[in-house]
């Protein structure tokens, strides 16, 4: 909200965009001298990317269980990408990003269960 | 291609009926007399510099408020159209496969290219004189979508002079809408304006709710906002959240029509049930993206015209958010004879069903703020008081099909439609109206004649319940939608007469609100003061109309109705220190929306007819326009101080 | 980089941010992939719904080989990994290195579709196109779409390189590049689905 252009601090901005009831999307930044979070998050994607692939070639489960179990391991993937390298908690002012995001998760996944749930309907009228 | 089978392509026997050659002359003339009176008046340049290229939100919202207006018309002329061919048992007022054109063009013109556009028109007037902003986050993106929506429009609306319109119903289902049983350009017309005009529309839905969380005045949290921010963020959000799964549907529509796919076809395993499944997926959150803003609207002129803040404001917002969840969980209603099993029926039931209670809710809180209140009985006024009722009673009967045994004998049939035209013309049609006659001067800085607009109000009422009324009772003798004729005998003959002459009289209604847009344009009351209401919200503060900048000093909100608030306090109208104005950075004016708007057009129409030079040709338009916008860095130009200071002070603004 | 003892618990807004109008677009960005995320739903919606409508064509369990799907995979995880450290070199105001960073993540990208382009040509010889089934409609469409993406991505990619070439990093090329990041972790993201819930869930049957 401010017509400024000027460096200001994460916490100046904050302040700023302040709404007591949305302290929850306060903004967090993270910076470090070495790209260590980086590194981590590279190597645990490729094996998280690996576990499921083992898990699936050797057919360790049933296979309802295995499938829950690599998109279990999908959805962390997809939490570590957006942590380490989308920087989610980012923002000036306030992190809006995270209301819309946490939202279309949810829709998403009701999206994708619910339509499986419809679609498989056997008969005409049952 | 030979020179017959072109014109055969461009013209078949379903376009050279005498009514269509008819329009075409008049078209023909029209757009000479338009570009002859653009010559003469040597307005071209104006009309480049000034609306072609304009990236200023207010002048956005006129042009899709006039666009509105003209599809209204179209979309009206059809209903007449409908109506005549069904006053009489065994008519052939048209053709029956020009009936099956002319309803499908009704009800996608009225959502896509009526309702739609007029609730972006009031987004673009209101959103950020309401916020104290001084446009929305991304101006350019702004007028990327009214060209998008244009070119979808226009795209649509050629179809029944070039080709032949689309004739598988509003929501084109297959297998009628596959290739093999609907041949013609009809169908590629439709998905391929609503693909394009929908592209416009989320990247409207994206700036509006950039806008209202990032841009508001300082002071100005979430529970000050006034309840038409709240209702425009719940409805952009809503855009964001159903329009991908319509995209997707279109698309894939597309595909099996023009690039051999199988999504929905009947061979190859096709699933036409899963188009549905995605379409209304869309199409649900789709009924509350056209009510919802009003809903807004009607809290705004509610409490104006009461003279009272509006009861229970935490009640309404949350309610609004209630709704705004709920309408992802009630898809399948509209698809309960599909027959996917009790297990789904009855949840999809029972969610439909929850949604009238947020909704009786927000009915109360109206009604309340007017408990006590000095009520004015505007124009504006009468369209919510008008909206009470009729909406009440266009829920109960939503209620009533939520009732999935009950369905089963409801479904498709008149009953239905005077169910959905209850809500949609009940909410949505009579919004509108209200906030055209409320934001009317702040638009165009004078008001719209009382009188002329009360006789308007009245026909339209009238005839919206003599219209409908008949269709419940129709649909219950069994009359079923998009029926082309029925013998007599059946009981439906003198229902439908009646039903004919509402219809008549709406569209008299029609003529009456023209007039008077036209009448007050050049004899109308100049608004002067800005605030013709005695307004609550931000946007009376400013000058009818609005200057370029809106606000010469973005204010400082400390309570909620923060107009009403600082005229509590004695802040007078001309409260600005010169020392108050600074340079103000405005964004500048581009061909870029414009031009792809222009390039999506050739795009759309070369893929209707599959003339695949034409596709290219466009597409490289839209690439060009990309890589320009990538590259251009020159997109904002300073206003100074001085030359604000001069446009206040004309305007009796500035102290000293 | 000394400073001031006071200053030292300061965070100052990494440059994307630095300038208000860039920052909100960067907020726009989110609400465009928000979008996109239920693009990509509806079409994993399609796929699972039409997963076993094979007709006459082949299924997954006959169609699918998971080594190239594999090398896709590294090739689009590597490349995640090279904008993210572009995004780090950015931050610490290395130009440099952010175009080397971005040149890296373009090559992996190329490689990725051109694999994918690979199979899918494979795919064709054996007449599995999407005209065959709507199976495979489902298919071509849900990881056509996300090639599609990845592609523009590239074309996106090259015209940030010129920029950054002509302005260096400034407020507003450096929220492009972040945007861009967003776009490509984005992408990474939708493989990863992909790659569980088409080729692996494929091989389970």
């Amino acid at each position: 909200m401010s017509e400024t252009n000027q460096a200001l601090t994460a916490e100046q901005a904050y302040q700023e965009d302040n709404d007591s009831a949305l302290g929850f999307l306060k903004p967090q930044f993270h910076e470090e001298k070495f790209p260590t979070v980086q590194i981590w998050g590279y190597i645990g994607s490729l094996v998280l990317t690996f576990a499921a692939y083992l898990l699936v070639m050797n057919h360790v489960l049933p296979p309802v269980a295995l499938l829950s179990v690599i998109l279990t391991l999908a959805v962390i993937q997809a939490g570590l990408q957006l942590g380490v390298f989308m920087h989610l908690k980012e923002g000036r002012g306030l992190a809006w990003q995270l209301i819309p995001l946490y939202l279309v998760f949810l829709i998403a996944i009701g999206m994708v269960g619910m339509s499986i749930w419809i679609m498989l309907f056997k008969s005409g009228v049952s | 291609m030979s020179f017959s089978h072109l014109a055969h392509t461009l013209f078949p026997p379903s376009v050279r009926l005498p009514d269509i050659l008819l329009i075409d002359v008049g078209l023909v003339l029209a757009g000479l007399g338009i570009l002859g009176l653009l010559t003469k008046t040597r307005r071209w340049g104006w009309l480049w510099r000034e609306w072609l290229t304009t990236v200023d939100h207010k002048k956005i919202a006129v042009m899709y408020m006039i666009a509105a207006l003209v599809m209204l018309l179209r979309g009206g002329i059809d209903a007449e159209m409908l109506r005549a061919q069904l006053a009489a048992p065994g008519a052939h007022f048209m053709p029956a496969s020009q009936y099956d054109e002319v309803f499908t063009t009704h009800g996608t013109i009225m959502i896509f290219f009526m309702a739609m556009p007029f609730i972006f028109a009031l987004f673009n007037a209101v959103v950020p004189l309401m916020i104290g902003a001084r446009d929305v986050a991304f101006p350019r993106l702004n007028a990327m979508s009214y060209w998008l929506f244009a070119a979808g429009a226009i795209l649509f609306n050629l179809s029944f002079i070039i080709g032949g319109s689309p004739n598988a119903g509003w929501t084109g289902y297959p297998p009628y809408s596959e290739l093999l049983f609907n041949p013609g350009p009809g169908e590629n017309y439709y998905f391929l304006s609503l693909l394009i005009a929908g592209m416009g529309t989320t990247m409207t839905g994206i700036n509006f709710l950039v806008t209202i969380v990032r841009m508001r005045a300082p002071g100005m949290t979430l529970m000050r906002m006034p309840l038409f921010i709240w209702s425009a963020m719940v409805t952009s959000a809503l855009v964001l959240f159903a329009f991908p799964p319509l995209t997707v549907a279109l698309a894939m529509s597309l595909f099996d029509r023009v690039f051999g796919s199988s999504f929905f076809t009947l061979a190859h395993g096709g699933m036409p049930m899963m188009y549905v499944n995605l379409f209304w997926l869309f199409g649900h959150p789709e009924v509350y993206i056209l009510v919802i803003p009003l809903f807004g609207v009607f809290s705004e002129v509610v409490a104006t015209f009461s003279k009272k803040q509006l009861f229970g404001y935490p009640i309404m917002v949350v309610s609004i958010l209630a709704i705004m969840f709920l309408s992802y969980g009630t898809w399948v209603h509209h698809f309960f004879t599909m027959g996917a099993g009790p297990g789904v029926n009855v949840f999809f039931g029972l969610s439909t069903m929850l949604i009238a209670i947020p909704t009786g809710v927000k009915i109360f809180n109206w009604i309340f703020t007017m408990w006590g209140g000095r009520v004015q009985y505007t124009v504006a006024m009468l369209y919510q008081l008008a909206f009470i009722p009729t909406f009440v009673i266009g829920g109960a009967t939503g209620v009533l099909l939520a009732v999935v045994p009950a369905d089963y004998q409801f479904h498709n049939s008149y009953f239905l439609i005077a169910h959905f035209h209850n809500v949609i013309i009940g909410g949505t049609l009579f919004g509108l109206l209200s906030a055209l006659y409320y934001w009317w001067p702040k638009m165009f800085g004078m008001k719209l004649n009382e009188q002329q607009g009360k006789w308007a109000f009245w026909l339209f009422f009238i005839g919206f319940w003599v219209t409908f009324t008949p269709q419940y009772l129709l649909g219950l003798k069994g009359m079923t939608r998009r029926i082309y004729t029925y013998p007599s005998g059946l009981g439906w003959h003198n229902l439908n007469v009646i039903s004919t002459v509402g219809a008549l009289i709406m569209g008299a209604g029609f003529v009456v609100l023209v007039f008077n847009l036209v009448w007050s344009y050049v004899y109308g009351e100049r608004d002067l003061t800005g605030d013709p209401w005695d307004g609550r919200t931000l946007e009376w503060s400013l000058p009818s109309p609005v200057p370029e900048y809106n606000f010469a000093r973005i204010p400082v909100v400390h309570s909620r109705d923060a107009w009403w608030d600082m005229k509590q306090k004695g802040q007078s109208l001309a409260a600005l220190r010169p020392e108050d104005v600074h340079d103000i950075e405005m964004p500048k004016n581009s061909p870029i929306p414009f031009l792809l708007g222009v390039a999506f057009f050739v795009v759309g129409f070369g893929m209707t007819f599959k003339w695949w030079p034409i596709v290219i040709v466009g597409g490289l338009g839209i690439v060009l326009c990309l890589l320009f916008t990538g590259f251009d860095y020159d997109d904002h130009h300073h206003l100074q101080a001085d030359t604000v200071r001069q446009s206040e002070a004309s305007l009796g603004r500035l102290q000293g | 980089m000394s400073m001031p003892a006071a200053d030292e618990h300061v965070q100052h807004l990494p440059i994307e941010f630095a300038n208000e109008k860039e920052s909100i677009k960067i907020t726009g960005f989110w609400m465009f992939l928000v979008t996109d995320i239920l693009i990509f739903a509806s079409l994993f919606s399609t796929y699972a719904v039409m997963h076993n409508a094979v007709a006459m064509g082949p299924s997954s369990q006959q169609l699918f080989q998971m080594g190239p799907v594999m090398l896709e995979t590294l090739l689009l995880l590597t490349s995640s990994f090279t904008i993210g450290l572009g995004i780090y070199a950015m931050r610490k105001g290395q130009a440099r290195a952010l175009i080397y960073w971005i040149l890296l993540t373009i090559l992996l990208g190329a490689g990725f579709v051109f694999t994918e382009i690979h199979d899918f040509v494979s795919f064709a010889a054996i007449h599995a196109t999407w005209h065959t089934s709507a199976f495979l409609s489902a298919f071509d469409i849900l990881v056509g779409t996300h090639g599609a993406h990845v592609t523009f991505g590239i074309f996106w990619a090259v015209t940030l390189l010129f920029q950054l070439k002509k302005r260096g990093i400034t407020a507003q090329t450096a929220r492009k590049v972040f945007t861009f990041s967003l776009y490509w972790h984005f992408l990474d993201i939708v493989w990863i689905f992909i790659y569980t819930f088409v080729y692996l869930n494929g091989r389970i049957g």
